[in-house]
């Protein structure tokens, strides 16, 4: 059939339309879109509101249900809250981890999100940048402020302004089969954070194991899969770099640290010292390896120590003990744990805040790291050992190494692009695991988080 | 009219009568309008829905294609950037062959089991509704969990296939670290998952043959294989086209399985187009990035729209049977 003249006029037409929508801007998806004016939060008004008294109303607090620790911890300070005040309720959502915070991000395009939710450091930044929480200035006294371990309180800061409560942290460590290290002929492993292994060292132990495992197991896995890839920033840590620079405009890379640390992690599937599915995008993680025995060592978070000493489900290969990473020109560790936070244009902001410090303080934060197994974030608590209700000697470990994480790891790990930071992690470090050069990776991460800053 | 019309001596029904008088046309358009309302107030709920499910986030999604949106709601106009950044990203050609290397796997090499399998199962066997059955049953579990279920059995070191194949002596591929090997266990299962409709659409076709034309060709001397290719096969031109449409629009669109079992790794080798407009927009992890993933849906959507078209014209003059 030919082209008919209202063809031709309807296929011009639709041209223009597409020419003119063209080139009507430079930016792309891709590119960030800069944050809002900087600013360094004002200390005036700081702590304006921090003896509220009793308050009534109804809040809802979501979280993900982690384990039966965490939501036993949050079902104890919701009964406490309620019998301190009463008049208020707390109605607790508990949601899956898979799909949290697209249903937050719905609810609040939709006007729908809870009061109160829980959030991770790394993810605080994305909600604090777009203006969607409560301000915590009035709330907190500096007093109060100073009893909070001071690289977790930045932890939850914006531009200068504390956006909600630092609950708890998490970090990672190594756990290991104690038999499995005896017949590598593995004798001594670092009790102390001073004799953490060296990145040779640490060598010599995966080669020891390397020489003593049959082909279908692995010396180890390591916790970079799907949104743990950040985890890998700890190598580099470790090495002496950082991921930008200290203004945090910018990536600080290349470097030489940056390029020993990839080789490093490269260089464990290259000697098979990790299974060859443990990169960044498959559905197995460390703790799977650990559990169904192809590891007999693994590097796991300290949430992960309930699932592991479960007495029904738990690890079934026999005593099993933790030590500290591994470290090089400093020890580093990952920033993780979570913050509470509440929505700005929540209904009674008061009530919201007065939760928040509840949940903080002393008494319920240590019922709740006990219950659930995590560290706590107030300096007073730190510093003593806790009742953790599983493997207390692997969670002190932990506990320990949560003191190497520095000011700079906070400081990179929150800024509002790190979600993006994370995806480009994702992508490059599995290229980088399947064969891309050392230098390409780098310098593909670097003008990757440049583009997203 | 007449009784000693030829039609109704031969038994045939009489040719209606005709009208007495015919309807004056005032009220014939009154009843014609009359019948179009209440036509139209059959179809106004379900027109409302479509228009509200289908219609309007169809359009929505055209509009988001134009856009920079972000999931807390931020939107920038962009123009065209976002299709002319689709066009220059390799990672997206190499989702559209990754699912054109998935599609062609899966549809003919499903369709072939399935009339195999129909065809035996058509003939008089001791418990073929249990047969039947058990070929249909994986299509009633959900996408996600056949995907939960493949990467457990195809866990390369712990899974049930290499364990099996080292019982005899072989060493397993890599399902999870190797791109094509992963790609193949993806294939299997989702045929595993199939088969089960293509047999029953051809169960239903094959009742459809008339066993007199099957029946002349062995009595013309005609072989198995000549009375399968020649009589039986080309009389399941209707069910064969169906099931084409509906096993590429399937393959084409596939996500649960895929995203549940190996979640588009390693590296971008199982990702699927839909996976990646899912990973790109929705996954809370990934660049979320809204506008983008519309493109990569709108993209989706025309390719679809011609695969359709094409089909339709090619086999708009072979629908009929017999």
């Amino acid at each position: 059939m030919g082209v008919t003249r209202r063809d031709f006029l309807a296929g011009s037409v639709g041209a223009a339309a597409l020419a003119a929508l063209a080139g009507c801007t430079s930016t792309h998806s891709g590119t960030g879109s800069k944050a809002g004016t900087s600013s360094t939060g004002s200390t005036s008004g700081a702590g304006a509101k921090s003896n509220i008294g009793k308050v009534t109303g109804t809040l809802t607090f979501a979280f993900w249900g982690g384990s039966t620790g965490e939501t036993a911890g949050f079902n104890y300070a919701k009964q406490q809250f309620e019998a301190a005040n009463p008049g208020a309720t707390v109605n607790l959502k508990v949601v899956p981890y898979d799909g949290f915070f697209s249903g937050i991000d719905r609810g609040i395009t939709s006007g729908t999100a809870p009061d109160i939710f829980r959030v991770d450091y790394t993810t605080i930044g994305k909600y604090s940048a777009k203006g969607a929480l409560l301000d915590m200035t009035p709330y907190f006294s500096n007093d109060e402020v100073s009893a909070f371990l001071p690289a977790l309180w930045d932890a939850v800061k914006y531009n200068g302004t504390p956006y909600g409560v630092p609950h708890q942290t998490d970090t990672t460590c190594i756990v290991y089969n104690k038999a499995a290290f005896a017949s590598a002929g593995i004798t001594s492993v670092p009790d102390k954070l001073s004799n953490a292994w060296t990145w040779d060292e640490f060598s010599q132990v995966a080669d020891k194991l390397r020489s003593s495992l049959p082909s279908s197991k692995f010396p180890f896995a390591y916790d970079w899969t799907q949104a743990g890839a950040f985890r890998w920033l700890s190598w580099l840590y470790q090495a002496g770099g950082t991921l930008l620079t200290p203004d945090l405009t910018k990536a600080a890379l290349p470097s030489d640290p940056a390029t020993k640390a990839m080789d490093f992690t490269k260089s464990f599937f290259d000697k098979k010292w990790v299974p060859a599915n443990n990169t960044i995008k498959t559905s197995v993680y460390s703790d799977n390896f650990f559990l169904n025995q192809t590891v007999p060592m693994s590097f796991v978070g300290d949430f992960l120590v309930p699932e592991l000493a479960d007495p029904k489900t738990g690890y079934k290969g026999g005593a099993w003990g933790a030590t500290f990473m591994p470290q090089d020109k400093s020890a580093a560790s990952d920033l993780g744990g979570n913050a509470i936070v509440a929505l700005k244009n929540t209904k009674n902001p008061d009530l919201a805040a007065a939760f928040l410090k509840f949940l903080a303080s002393e008494d319920m934060m240590k019922y709740f790291c006990e219950k659930a197994v995590e560290l706590p974030t107030l300096k007073s608590l730190a510093s003593e050992s806790l009742n953790y209700a599983y493997r207390p000697d692997v969670v002190a470990v932990c506990a320990q190494q949560a003191t190497t994480i520095s000011d700079t790891i906070v400081k990179e790990s929150t800024t509002s692009a790190f979600a993006t930071v994370n995806t480009i992690l994702q992508d490059q470090l599995e290229l980088a695991f399947h064969g891309q050069s050392s230098s390409d990776t780098i310098r593909n991460i670097a003008s990757k988080v440049n583009a997203a800053l | 009219m007449t009784a000693s019309s030829p039609e109704v001596v031969s038994g045939r029904r009489p040719p209606p009568a005709e009208k007495a008088r015919p309807t004056p046309p005032k009220n014939a358009s009154i009843l014609r309008r009359a019948q179009a309302s209440t036509a139209a107030v059959f179809l106004l709920p379900n027109m409302v829905l479509v228009g509200l499910f289908l219609l309007f986030p169809l359009a929505l999604a055209f509009v988001i294609s134009f856009q920079k949106l972000d999931s807390l709601g931020g939107s920038q106009y962009l123009g065209i950037n976002n299709y002319a950044d689709l066009l220059r990203d390799s990672v997206f050609w190499q989702t559209l062959w990754n699912t054109g290397v998935f599609t062609l796997f899966t549809v003919p090499v499903g369709m072939a089991l399935g009339l195999g399998i129909a065809v035996l199962l058509n003939s008089v066997l001791p418990g073929r509704t249990l047969y039947r059955s058990i070929i249909f049953l994986p299509l009633v579990i959900s996408g996600v969990a056949t995907g939960v279920l493949g990467a457990w059995m195809f866990d390369q070191y712990n899974g049930f296939f290499n364990k099996l194949l080292s019982a005899v002596g072989i060493s397993g591929p890599q399902w999870q670290s190797s791109g094509h090997w992963a790609m193949a266990s993806l294939i299997l299962v989702t045929l595993w998952q199939r088969v089960g409709f293509d047999m029953l659409i051809y169960l239903a076709g094959l009742q459809g043959v008339d066993p007199q034309l099957t029946e002349a060709a062995t009595v013309d001397g005609a072989t198995g294989w000549q009375r399968f290719r020649q009589i039986t096969f080309p009389l399941l031109g209707p069910s064969t086209f169906f099931l084409l449409i509906m096993n590429v629009i399937y393959s084409f669109q596939v996500f649960d399985t895929v995203w549940a079992m190996t979640r588009g790794g390693p590296d971008y080798s199982t990702t699927t187009v839909v996976t990646y407009a899912y990973r790109t927009a929705f996954d809370e992890h990934g660049p979320q990035e809204l506008g983008y993933g519309a493109a990569v849906g709108v993209v989706i959507y025309l390719i679809t729209l011609v695969i359709t078209i094409v089909q339709w014209r090619y086999s708009r003059n072979r629908d009929q049977s017999g």
